[in-house]
């Protein structure tokens, strides 16, 4: 949201200057009260959309005469003001009776047909509605006032043609409040009625219109899966555990944000899933889960796989064949929304609220990003055909500047050796992590607490930090140690799926080998066991730099001479000894 | 303060900041009208975070005259 002072924009505007070269966006503001203030800010807030506006005034209450001299701009406003319509209308309403009240219906009906007619033809027109709120909000009766904007409003209905979209200011002024949108003080001598704040809020409320005016409408929203479509962790939680019904606190929010996009999706906006997950466990509950809204048929593209997300939303736009400023990201992981945001800065991300409760809302006010000026069932048409498309096209792209995002993050990692503080989160990790685990040994807090009793066992485990926050203790890795023979064996090496495409992998690996060196150890050994949810792991051991002695599709086993090791020395993560502390 | 007044009166009536000075009225800024000083005004108030009476509005009629009544202003709600 935009929340620059009004006098920064006035300044930003005569610094920007009017771009002649560029094609300009010719706006005209027509109206019975003084309205300028909302110029500059209109016309800075559709400039910062990248579209060259200009926006201008019409003369003074002169709206029937204007509109003709202005038919040809590609936008009118009109601001026909109640209380203006006839000088005093919002007291003089009230005492009049029904003759009188007829009377003045007509006139200013005869004038709305004028304009009408004026601007039958013209590109795109907004109409304020009539309006009697800012009279009336505390009166308890319909009054006269009331019953005139309704008929008038009535009457618009009937007569604008479909290039005129009626805009309700009511829910503008709700926005900021009646206080803050409404300025007497210039009322009486100048005829100006709102404030700064109601300009603003005007402006954002209508540049939806306006962007899709321009082609600038979004045409897709993309989502992570876990907890942005479903409260859960697919892989570590159990299929059945994973909440998105109102028959759970969690589970009714994701259930009103599945039909929020289903809603989208009904006017041809696309649904996409761009996630870190195993592709079978998505689709299992895309196909299989009761409770799952979003369907096959709903959904345009998958790019479910370990790959970047930078690269996949690449892909996602590229075989939808549509600009990646037309794709809005929902993400509930700061780290991947804050990547996203760097690198794709066209792709609007939204990051799912702390707060949960507030995430639907939140989702429901950037609804106009999608506004489209004409919805149309072929959108609907265009929905299902990008569907099919889609799952013909389906290929990888790697980015190649994830290591410039690593190092903006400050990534700081804190190794620990047999920590004793904290055996029941090590022996947690071990029952939990599914997916980043090369070998899915389940232990107890007694087995840990025996581990860490024996000599022979190095337990190490990390806790990593970026610039976003603290992750927490997410990495393992329980090392068996045989003095003698100067040999050691990786009983077990994981970590949580929240820290996963950092690299911190690699600058744990270095750790523990050097550490491994100064305990006078010659030979590493190590296995993958293969289970149901550890397949991102399948080649982990290559990519360290292990020599695979033997092994099929279900186990490998892997030996390293740490002579031979060659450390990964990553700069832009931060390793920290935790027992030098 | 005075910095933030000129700049803001450079950019409403399109004149230089460092050719504003004492003498700076309506008579001689040519842009300064009735709807340019409602404009003045607002995004003073915004700026400063005041808000003026009518009576000051229609004080506020030169750049010195301006200075006095926001300092005023500003020096009332201190306390």
């Amino acid at each position: 949201m935009n929340t620059l002072k009004y006098s920064e924009i006035l300044k930003v505007n005569r610094e920007m200057g009017r771009n002649l070269s560029d094609k300009r966006y010719e706006i005209v503001v027509l109206s019975n009260i003084i309205t300028h203030m909302l110029n500059d800010i209109l016309e800075y807030y559709v400039k910062m959309e990248n579209i060259n506006a200009h926006v201008k005034s019409g003369d003074y209450d002169n709206i029937v005469q204007e509109s003709e001299k202005f038919r040809n701009s590609n936008l009118v406003i009109i601001f026909w003001e109640i209380a203006n319509i006839i000088d005093g209308m919002q007291y003089k309403a009230n005492i009049m009776n029904n003759d009188e009240i007829e009377a003045a219906l007509s006139k200013i009906k005869a004038e709305i047909d004028f304009t009408l007619t004026n601007l039958k033809d013209a590109s795109l027109v907004l109409f304020n509605r009539f309006s009697s709120l800012i009279f009336n909000y505390k009166t308890l009766n319909v009054n006269n006032l009331d019953k005139i904007c309704e008929n008038l409003n009535r009457y618009l209905e009937q007569k604008k043609s479909s290039n005129i979209i009626l805009i309700d200011t009511d829910r503008v002024i709700a926005k900021g409040g009646i206080e803050k949108s409404l300025d007497f003080r210039y009322y009486y001598s100048s005829r100006a009625l709102y404030t700064i704040e109601f300009y603003k809020n005007y402006a954002e409320y209508i540049k939806p219109i306006i962007l899709s005016a321009n082609g600038k409408a979004k045409k897709a929203i993309i989502f992570d899966c876990d907890n942005t479509l479903w409260k859960g962790v697919l892989g570590e939680d159990e299929l059945g555990s994973i909440e998105m019904s109102s028959r759970t606190r969690d589970g009714a929010i994701f259930e009103e944000v599945q039909h929020l996009a289903l809603e989208l999706n009904k006017k041809g906006i696309l649904i996409g899933l761009c996630s870190k997950n195993n592709p079978q466990d998505v689709d299992e509950v895309i196909a299989h889960h009761a409770d799952m809204k979003i369907k096959d048929e709903h959904i345009a593209i998958k790019k479910v796989n370990w790959g970047d997300k930078i690269s996949n939303l690449k892909a996602i736009a590229s075989e939808l064949n549509i600009g990646l400023d037309s794709l809005v990201f929902v993400e509930d992981s700061d780290f991947e929304a804050n990547c996203v945001r760097e690198f794709l800065h066209q792709v609007t991300v939204l990051k799912v609220p702390k707060e949960l409760s507030e995430y639907p809302n939140m989702l429901r006010g950037y609804l106009g990003l999608f506004y489209n000026i004409s919805e149309s069932k072929e959108d609907m048409v265009k929905a299902k055909m990008y569907n099919q498309q889609s799952k013909r096209e389906q290929e990888k792209t790697k980015f190649s500047n994830l290591d410039d995002y690593l190092k903006s993050l400050d990534l700081k990692l804190t190794i620990h050796i047999d920590n004793q503080t904290i055996i029941s989160r090590i022996s947690q990790l071990t029952q939990k992590t599914n997916q980043f685990n090369l070998t899915t040994k389940r232990y107890t807090e007694f087995d840990i607490k025996k581990f860490m009793e024996d000599k022979k066992y190095k337990i190490f485990d990390f806790n990593v930090k970026d610039k976003f926050g603290d992750y927490g203790i997410t990495g393992l890795c329980i090392v068996l140690v045989d003095y003698s023979n100067r040999r050691a064996e990786i009983d077990t090496f994981l970590m949580s799926c929240r820290v996963i495409g950092r690299k911190i992998d690699f600058s744990f690996s270095d750790y523990i080998i050097e550490h491994l060196k100064e305990l006078d150890v010659e030979l590493l050994e190590a296995k993958y066991i293969k289970s149901l949810k550890n397949e991102q792991v399948f080649n982990f051991y290559e990519r360290i730099g292990f020599e695979l002695i033997n092994g099929n599709e279900s186990e490998k086993s892997y030996r390293l001479k740490l002579s031979n090791y060659r450390p990964k020395c990553l700069e832009y993560i931060k390793v920290e000894d935790g027992r030098k502390n | 303060m005075e910095e933030k007044i000129k700049n803001i009166m450079s950019s409403v009536f399109e004149i230089k900041a460092s050719k504003i000075d004492e003498t700076t009225s309506p008579d001689t800024a040519e842009k300064w009208d009735s709807l340019n000083h409602m404009i003045l005004v607002v995004a003073l108030e915004e700026e400063f975070n005041v808000e003026f009476t009518g009576e000051e509005i229609v004080e506020m009629i030169s750049y010195p005259l301006i200075k006095i009544v926001i300092k005023e202003k500003m020096e009332n709600q201190r306390i």
